[in-house]
């Protein structure tokens, strides 16, 4: 009973959380702002299949020579590939090189 | 590249981190602003790339994180000076080096001249020696304006100098009187100031010419070679021939000497000025060249010698020897002075001497080249003759060829100033005393 009631209440909170992430977003969309700096959405640069560049994340969870894990504002990236390496690691951008197979975006909320 | 040096200057380490959460050990570093490159994971670890500054800021981050940091490599200018600080000689030389260095920046070691046409750089460099200013002399010692007066000074027909220290280079920039390459006969007036040049060298005009009477600046114009005048222009002075007249080489054509009458016509004596004209005359001129038919051309037999050289300060050690029985050789030197940088010069040069043998043979001109040949110098020889305001009215100038040469000649028939000065003759007027018998004295 109780964990039906905390199933309710957080679907119900997904919900209420959903409608204002969209609203926000068309509002930035109708005032035509960018949205890494309003959202906070992380920018990825990719270049071939050899390079990619994260920019606006607030850290990394994961890291092996085939998978690297990053969590941004909205939710995680998951970048896979063979012999990941990080080029340079600051605050504001880093740079992941190797052979690139998949960049996912898995629904943080749901998995956390 | 440069980002690799500074890395190098300032030193960085690489190290390995292990520990239960390594990752957060990681997010650490880049929100305290340490930079980190060079990531990657090796088994459970991970090695990266810190500078010296990054790596003072982790130990708390460590402890912190419960990771362990493990030091692999070290790199950079520090940690050099830190593995070999046992050897002295090696920094007495590095520190023997920088003085030397800079006691040779204090010195000029080369002059380089630009925009000299007339003047070559040796003949300029030998008065700057005589004004103190040479290669090898202290910079400080070197007065920029002073060189600038007296090459003014010195040249009078460089109108425009200026001297520059551009590291160990003294650099003269040089602005030519590109007038003074015309004729010599021809006078300044090009922009139509009318000034004329005395013998001793100073411009003055006609106007003030005209008030000097005195008999040391009487000049006449003579004609300098046989012609019939076509033009002539007088400024000071009395003409004494008109347009269309036939003038022989030394015929006088303005006459520096002014009568001077009285009203009954009388001569009663004479003023003297420096004549000043323009004259043009057609002219005839006699020309002549020839070829001859065969001529020796070299063929280098591929046999030569080098012998290369060093020179310090003047001195010079060669190796080797430049003998070696040719009959027909090129000697050529082929000489670099090191620099460092692009204007540092040093004193020291190398360069190589080589010699190489060649045999003459005769060969003959075909009967087209030799043409071409002559055509071509004859189109030459015009071509100097309009340079100097010569204007060419046609010529006569036939190609014969011999048996063994060809020859070019004919009548060139120019329009061209014929005038040539020369002193005027100084008359001298007896005056008569005046008959005092006649008397009015009634």
């Amino acid at each position: 009973m109780k964990c039906r009631t905390y199933t309710c209440y957080k679907r119900r909170m997904c919900g209420i959380f959903m409608e204002r992430e969209q609203l926000r977003e068309k509002l930035v969309s109708a005032a035509s702002m960018p949205k890494d700096v309003v959202l906070g959405a992380a920018v990825i640069t990719v270049l071939g299949r050899s390079e990619v560049c994260i920019e606006n994340y607030r850290g990394i969870i994961e890291y092996t020579d085939t998978l690297v894990r990053v969590q941004a504002k909205d939710g995680q990236i998951r970048l896979t590939g063979k012999r990941l390496e990080i080029q340079y690691y600051t605050n504001d951008e880093m740079k992941i090189t190797g052979v690139i197979h998949g960049i996912d975006f898995p629904d943080g909320r749901g998995q956390d | 590249m440069i980002r690799s040096l500074l890395r190098y200057l300032k030193g960085y380490v690489k190290i390995r981190v292990e520990g239960y959460s390594a990752e957060r050990f990681l997010n650490m570093c880049s929100f305290h602003q340490i930079y980190i490159w060079g990531l990657c994971p090796v088994e459970n670890t991970y090695e990266m790339y810190l500078d010296i500054p990054g790596l003072k800021k982790i130990r708390p981050i460590a402890r912190k994180t419960h990771t362990r940091i493990h030091i692999l490599e070290r790199h950079g200018f520090s940690f050099f000076l830190l593995r070999y600080r046992k050897r002295k000689l090696f920094f007495a030389g590095l520190f023997f080096c920088i003085v030397l260095l800079k006691t040779y920046s204090l010195f000029i070691w080369d002059i380089h001249f630009e925009g000299n046409r007339k003047w070559p750089d040796e003949t300029l460099l030998e008065f700057l020696d005589t004004q103190g200013v040479a290669p090898s002399m202290l910079k400080s010692n070197v007065d920029c304006p002073g060189i600038v007066k007296a090459i003014r000074g010195e040249y009078n027909d460089i109108v425009w100098v200026s001297a520059s220290i551009d590291g160990s280079l003294l650099e003269i920039r040089i602005k030519e009187n590109e007038d003074t390459f015309q004729d010599s006969c021809a006078q300044p007036d090009d922009d139509h100031s009318d000034t004329v040049q005395d013998e001793s060298g100073q411009n003055h005009s006609p106007l003030q010419d005209s008030e000097v009477s005195g008999q040391n600046n009487a000049v006449d114009l003579v004609a300098a070679d046989d012609g019939i005048i076509t033009d002539i222009v007088t400024r000071t002075g009395v003409p004494q021939v008109h347009k269309g007249d036939e003038v022989k080489a030394g015929d006088i054509l303005v006459l520096g000497r002014v009568d001077i009458l009285n009203d009954s016509g009388e001569v009663i004596g004479y003023e003297y000025r420096h004549s000043d004209a323009d004259i043009y005359a057609d002219t005839e001129m006699e020309y002549a060249d020839s070829i001859s038919l065969t001529y020796d051309e070299k063929v280098y037999t591929g046999k030569s010698r080098h012998q290369p050289y060093v020179r310090v300060f003047g001195w010079t050690v060669s190796f080797g020897t430049l003998k070696a029985g040719f009959e027909y050789s090129d000697t050529s030197t082929d000489e670099s002075r090191l620099k460092l940088g692009e204007n540092f010069y040093l004193p020291f040069s190398l360069g190589m001497r080589s010699r190489r043998e060649y045999t003459l043979e005769e060969r003959t001109y075909t009967r087209e080249i030799i043409q071409q040949e002559l055509s071509a110098r004859f189109a030459l020889f015009c071509g100097e003759l309009e340079e100097k305001g010569v204007q060419i009215r046609g010529n006569s100038v036939k190609i014969h060829i011999g048996s063994d040469s060809a020859t070019a000649s004919g009548t060139l028939y120019l329009n061209q100033r014929i005038t040539r000065e020369a002193d005027t003759e100084i008359l001298m007027i007896e005056r008569k005393e005046p008959d005092e018998s006649v008397g009015t004295d009634n």
